[in-house]
């Protein structure tokens, strides 16, 4: 903590901060240190908003990996909304070949037809693992491969008495191509926001993101490996997330509840524990 | 749009459990062009640690005795009962100093003992790390009692806080107030857990004892409360959002997932995989 370096101090503060008002925050830091603006907005995950596409009809969601200034691309349809000026467009080759954020960015043929497969298959994934929600991934080229976002979100209402929650997940892969196998590096964002209020028990908000990296060498044949190796990294990664999560938002956070405040009288457990080692002691003697 | 000193106040402010610490080096890095910020921010951490109940060792004590509004005693000092000391607190350094002798005077002040002794012993019972205080308040008119407990654990990443604010009225023996629990869980991320519950209780005895016992029930019961509803979001809300695994019980099979089409399909390929 030595250095005095603002972004380092920008996501040391946002490790502390309510992580429900996590855009509110970042609002704020960039308010005081302005330069930050695009380092922050492009690293701090977010909770992600949708749009609806104009030629498909279907939504998509919005990062900074599908947007170039104000538009988005939609990955159903691949157009910009709004659209781009025609000289944005141009540049597919060389825009393709940015390092993704923004730019209007959009992948290479080959990259664009993983993307859509990927969309088709994150399609069924979604609903059979969400029963809801919206899915996108964006693609895009890298020197020796390709990289890719996988975005889910799923909002429950107040329809099971007077809890809600909110899902999102952004998954961020690279892939660098060897010849019959490829590098992944993974990396997976759950934003996971809860809450619920009664009578008898009053407000209780459970909030927060939790992030994690993989890194695999797997072996390829064809551009269809790939969809199957994301496809598995993904789905094994979320498994492994929501496990994580159900563990320290429902077990961790009532450990630490029973750490503050003892429901027991902490003197009765004392001499129930003093009385159990003096059992276990006259045992050995 | 906020100043700069209004935005890095709401940070103060807003600081989880145990990480107070740290917040002027995010201060002096975020405000280089204004060094002095750090300077103004004295309001800030008075509203915190006043808020917060924050708890103080004062030299030569082992009791922790606690700042808020309701034992302030203005200019930057405060009391305690069991004590009988008063003392001054530097919001920004964070330090006591200029400890002083102070006998409570006040109508209420049999009542507030017998109920600090009652609160020693429940304190005592439940809370590890606990503090307590009461103290009369709106012209001796009513009692304010405050137990506040921290715990912090930062090799394991987490931070707690529980505390609880009553405010009793002899003239209606009513006893009004709030629980409120802080957890920070910070491993590979950044986790919240904050709650707030209001209470609001009619008391048949109005003794120390009796004042004790009944906050005692009542955060028994708001414990167990919270407990429940650990289990019921992890399998109402939660459940709600993602399954562990789809309806089939199997992991998608990604290398026919392209011949997976939406719609009525999904349900038949799930059938057919079974």
């Amino acid at each position: 903590m030595a250095s005095g370096d603002p972004y380092d101090a920008a996501l040391d503060l946002l490790r502390r901060l309510n992580p429900k008002h996590v855009a509110e925050h970042v609002d704020n830091i960039i308010t005081l240190v302005p330069e930050l603006a695009e380092d922050l907005l492009s690293s701090v995950d977010q909770p992600l908003t949708l749009r609806r596409c104009k030629q498909t009809g279907r939504d998509y969601l919005l990062c900074d990996y599908n947007r170039d200034g104000d538009s988005y691309r939609s990955p159903w349809s691949n157009q910009f909304d709004p659209p781009l000026d025609e000289a944005g467009l141009g540049g597919v080759g060389a825009g393709g070949n940015s390092a993704g954020a923004g730019g209007g960015a959009v992948p290479s043929e080959r990259v664009r037809k993983m993307e859509m497969k990927l969309n088709e298959a994150f399609d069924v994934y979604r609903e059979l693992y969400f029963e809801g929600g919206v899915s996108s991934v964006y693609m895009w080229n890298l020197d020796d491969g390709f990289a890719g976002v996988v975005l889910l979100k799923k909002a429950s209402g107040p329809n099971d008495g007077s809890s809600s929650g909110v899902w999102d997940s952004i998954h961020v892969f690279e892939a660098s191509e060897r010849g019959r196998t490829s590098n992944y590096r993974l990396t997976s964002t759950v934003l996971l926001s809860l809450a619920t209020k009664g009578a008898s028990l009053g407000e209780v908000d459970l909030s927060g993101n939790m992030t994690r990296q993989v890194e695999y060498d797997l072996p390829v044949e064809n551009d269809e490996s790939h969809i199957v190796n994301v496809g598995r990294m993904v789905e094994d990664m979320e498994l492994s997330m929501r496990n994580l999560l159900q563990e320290v938002y429902f077990g961790k956070a009532k450990d630490v509840v029973g750490d503050l405040r003892s429901i027991g009288s902490l003197s009765e457990g004392q001499r129930d524990r003093d009385a159990q080692r003096e059992l276990i002691g006259s045992m050995r003697r | 749009m906020s100043t700069p000193k209004a935005i890095v106040s709401s940070f103060v402010e807003k600081a989880p459990p145990g990480e107070a610490c740290l917040r002027s080096y995010h201060i002096k890095t975020l405000t280089a062009s204004r060094p002095n910020l750090v300077n103004e921010l004295g309001p800030a951490f008075k509203k915190y640690n006043e808020e917060q109940f924050r708890t103080v060792l004062l030299p030569g004590s082992s009791q922790h005795v606690i700042l808020s509004s309701y034992n302030s005693l203005g200019d930057g000092r405060y009391y305690d009962v069991e004590s009988s000391s008063s003392f001054a607190f530097d919001h920004t350094t964070q330090k006591p100093s200029a400890v002083q002798s102070h006998v409570l005077e006040s109508a209420q002040a049999d009542l507030i003992k017998s109920t600090l002794k009652g609160l020693s012993a429940y304190v005592k019972e439940h809370f590890a790390n606990g503090a307590y205080g009461a103290y009369p308040i709106e012209n001796d008119s009513k009692v304010a009692i405050i137990i506040v407990a921290n715990k912090y654990s930062p090799s394991n990443f987490w931070n707690g806080r529980w505390r609880s604010l009553y405010i009793f009225d002899p003239s209606s023996n009513s006893l009004d107030g709030s629980i409120k629990v802080d957890v920070h869980y910070y491993e590979d991320g950044n986790v919240r857990l904050l709650t707030n519950k209001a209470v609001s209780a009619s008391l048949s005895s109005v003794t120390g004892a009796g004042i004790a016992k009944d906050i005692a029930t009542g955060e028994k019961k708001y414990q167990e409360e919270l407990n429940r509803s650990f289990t019921s979001l992890s399998e109402g809300a939660f459940k709600a959002l993602r399954r562990q695994l789809p309806v089939t019980r199997q992991k998608i099979e990604w290398d026919k997932v392209a011949g997976y089409r939406l719609g009525q399909d999904i349900g038949g390929g799930g059938a057919a995989r079974r």
